[in-house]
């Protein structure tokens, strides 16, 4: 499919300046490392049906040279478009390219999935970033619009990721402490369940900037200001309460209750039922609800950017405002890569806490 | 050892024990039987108190068990549950170790305890201490089950089915060891189970229950010959003299001396000689004594060759062990088509067997015993 939409779809648009519409170029704008793009992606075709499952290895590396040459082949069609142009001239990533990426983002999941060895993962993730850093410093992808941008903005931008990452962490950080022992309380006693359950799950129903402007009421009310970060880190902990407390709850409730008569009936008090037996059993499930919070979170934060705090949703804003797409990407991608690296990082905690016993056979 | 005085336990309107009162002396086995919903369990939960009863008092080692608190009275009481409730995300060792860790007890001693307790009840400490509950077979995990009810060494076990959710193979070895552990250690047991034949072969008393009410509290051979009720007659079943054959073991009415060769080889000579005059089937053994099957002399002699005449089998399948009850020897005795049965030890080797002939001399006995007693017991409804 990678194939097909690589040669098919516009692979690069140059534009005469950042905002208005440009004209699209095929793959062979990009030279020789178009074709050696078509020759990835085939080779990416050939390994996803040859090997279906049996060796994730070959997939990784699949996924892996897709990345690096689709890279290189960008950068040479910048280089290639922008020769003679017009210096307000800006080439930007077409639809062909996005779908390439998309193509080994899926033959790298599918990869990682049967891939049973952790090396293999390893090495194929270090070839594509060092390919990527190589392709920035030396194939001319710093030339292409978004790259541009970057430069623009200067360290502003990292200042935006810093505060999202800040708003999304600390929201995080209080609703698992609210969460979790709400998620307990849930598990204990019914009637409390109903309430707090129905509750958190009305917050998680009411869109996110009708939350922010709901808020500025009873915050100013108690005095505080309506804008800036503390709503914004107010809403987010809301939204982050539902996943937590929920699976907390489903972890705690899903315990096998002759296990826990077991426990009861060889003297274990509640505490150290609870510490010992139940909430080993349900960390899985805990970790699951603060990953699907943390992923929620990491999205939301940049609707935050509306009361004025500075997080990555500032430049979509301001990009949607100038019409300059590539400046909506900017803030758009690395809010995708923050959310795919909390993702990961909180399934790697996941294994390293879960007991082995209780772990899916599979792994 | 253990005492109810005049327990009760009701849920509203509904009465779940009534006016139960039952004295369990140190050493002993009592079982509580009775159909589903009769009480057994709830009273079983009262005396470690996971159930509190509505009236009366509960006795054990002359303390009443309300004089400390539930989990300290808890933790000297051995548990063991019929899904056996291991921790799943603990090891062998760790679920052994549960009510040890918390008495507080120091490493060393504790890991010396689950080395003690898996050979005892036949898990190699080795093999079996680093795995998680899931990779054990049900067998393997019930004998974990009842290795951590063990483990504080408490004189008193509460056991709830303990070997209800295993293949009657397997529950058959499980008794056995049971049997043979208990005879070890003399622990004060109470042991709920709705299986008869088990309640028969485990106990030194039935507490047989119904509707919350004792209806009769007796060995099990009072229970067999004079059962108080017709209930308690019914209950019992109509095969009495059979389900009496659960008391008998294998090596109580065993044959020792018992014709063997090695190998088939020598199976023409071995014809020839004396044992194919005095018996049927001589048992083929290995250099080790192990079964390897049997030849038969009648097949033999009616004109057949030596190797088929030979019967070759598997020990695990077609012997007895010695502490097997002599009901289950005679239910595979039968299976199997055959008058006679090889009695191994638990690496093959053969001991000896049991005849059809030996069970029945045991059967007439009981028998008649029932008969002198008046045929049909007298019942008072």
């Amino acid at each position: 499919m990678a194939l097909v939409a690589c040669l098919a779809l516009p692979f690069a648009v140059l534009r005469p300046n950042r905002i208005v519409a440009g004209v699209s170029h095929a793959v062979w704008s990009a030279g020789g490392f178009g074709l050696l793009l078509v020759a990835a992606c085939l080779a990416g075709a050939v390994a996803s049906v040859a090997t279906l499952r049996r060796r994730g290895s070959w997939l990784l590396a699949a996924a892996s040279a897709i990345t690096v040459v689709l890279a290189w082949a960008l950068g040479a069609a910048a280089s290639t478009l922008l020769r003679g142009a017009a210096p307000f001239a800006r080439v930007s990533i077409g639809g062909g390219a996005w779908l390439a990426l998309a193509g080994a983002a899926v033959l790298w999941f599918a990869g990682a999935h049967g891939e049973r060895g952790r090396w293999a993962l390893g090495v194929s993730s270090s070839v594509a970033t060092l390919g990527l850093l190589g392709a920035g410093a030396f194939g001319g992808l710093g030339r292409l619009s978004i790259a541009v941008e970057y430069a623009n903005q200067g360290p502003q931008f990292w200042q935006l990721v810093g505060t999202h990452l800040a708003v999304a962490g600390t929201a995080l950080g209080i609703a698992m402490v609210i969460g979790v022992p709400f998620g307990v309380v849930c598990a204990r006693a019914p009637r409390v369940r109903a309430v707090v359950l129905a509750v958190v799950g009305i917050i998680q129903t009411v869109p996110s900037l009708a939350l922010l402007g709901l808020l500025i009421v009873p915050l100013a009310a108690l005095g505080l200001p309506g804008i800036g970060p503390l709503p914004g880190i107010i809403a987010l902990t809301l939204y982050a309460l539902l996943p937590i407390v929920r699976d907390t709850y489903v972890g705690l409730a899903g315990v096998d209750a002759a296990i826990v008569d077991a426990g009861r009936g060889m003297g274990m008090s509640r505490s150290q039922l609870l510490l010992r037996v139940e909430a080993p059993l349900a960390l899985p499930l805990v970790i699951e609800g603060i990953r699907s919070a943390a992923v929620l979170v990491i999205g939301i934060a940049a609707v935050v950017a509306f009361i004025g705090v500075g997080t990555l949703g500032q430049l979509i804003f301001l990009g949607i405002g100038q019409t300059a797409d590539d400046l909506v990407l900017l803030g758009a991608v690395p809010m995708v890569v923050l959310a795919i690296a909390a993702d990961g990082a909180l399934r790697l905690l996941s294994r390293a806490l879960v007991s082995p016993g209780i772990r899916e056979a599979a792994s | 050892m253990i005492t109810l005085e005049h327990v009760s336990k009701h849920y509203g309107e509904t009465v779940a024990v009534d006016d139960l009162s039952l004295e369990v002396a140190q050493g002993e086995v009592c079982v509580l039987i009775g159909p589903s919903g009769c009480g057994k369990t709830t009273t079983l939960r009262m005396i470690n108190r996971l159930i509190e009863p509505t009236s009366g008092r509960i006795l054990v080692d002359g303390h009443d068990v309300t004089s400390v608190s539930p989990e300290q009275l808890r933790r000297g009481l051995g548990y063991a549950i019929q899904s056996v409730g291991l921790f799943p995300h603990v090891t062998v060792a760790g679920n052994i170790m549960t009510v040890p860790r918390l008495l507080g007890w120091d490493r060393p001693h504790m890991q010396a305890r689950v080395q003690e307790l898996l050979a005892l009840v036949g898990l190699d400490p080795a093999e079996y201490s680093d795995k998680y509950p899931r990779q054990l077979s049900g067998g393997e995990a019930q004998r974990v089950g009842v290795a951590r009810a063990l483990a504080a060494d408490p004189p008193v076990l509460l056991m709830d089915e303990p070997f209800g959710a295993v293949d009657p193979l397997t529950r058959e070895r499980l008794q056995a060891e049971f049997a043979r552990i208990q005879k070890e250690l003399r622990k004060s047991v109470i042991f709920v189970t709705h299986d008869v034949d088990e309640a028969i072969r485990l106990a030194d008393r039935i507490a047989l229950m119904r509707d919350g009410h004792l209806q009769q509290y007796d060995t099990p051979e009072a229970l067999l010959d004079h059962p108080a009720t017709k209930f308690v007659h019914d209950f019992m079943g109509a095969d009495r003299a059979l389900k009496r054959l659960g008391r008998v073991r294998v090596s109580d009415v065993m044959r020792n001396e018992v014709p063997t060769m090695q190998d088939g080889s020598g199976a023409e000579t071995m014809a020839q000689r004396a044992s194919c005059a005095e018996s049927r089937f001589v048992y083929i053994v290995d250099a080790g004594g192990r079964l390897e099957g049997w030849f038969d002399c009648v097949a033999f002699r009616e004109g057949r060759v030596a190797r088929d005449a030979i019967t070759s089998v598997d020990w695990r399948e077609a012997a007895v062990r010695p502490d097997t009850s002599l009901k289950e020897a005679l239910s595979r005795m039968l299976g199997q088509g055959f008058r006679s049965i090889a009695v191994v030890d638990g690496d093959g080797r053969l001991l000896g067997d049991v005849a059809l002939a030996g069970i029945e001399e045991t059967m007439t006995a009981g028998d008649a015993y029932i008969t002198h007693a008046g045929g049909e017991p007298e019942v008072d409804v």
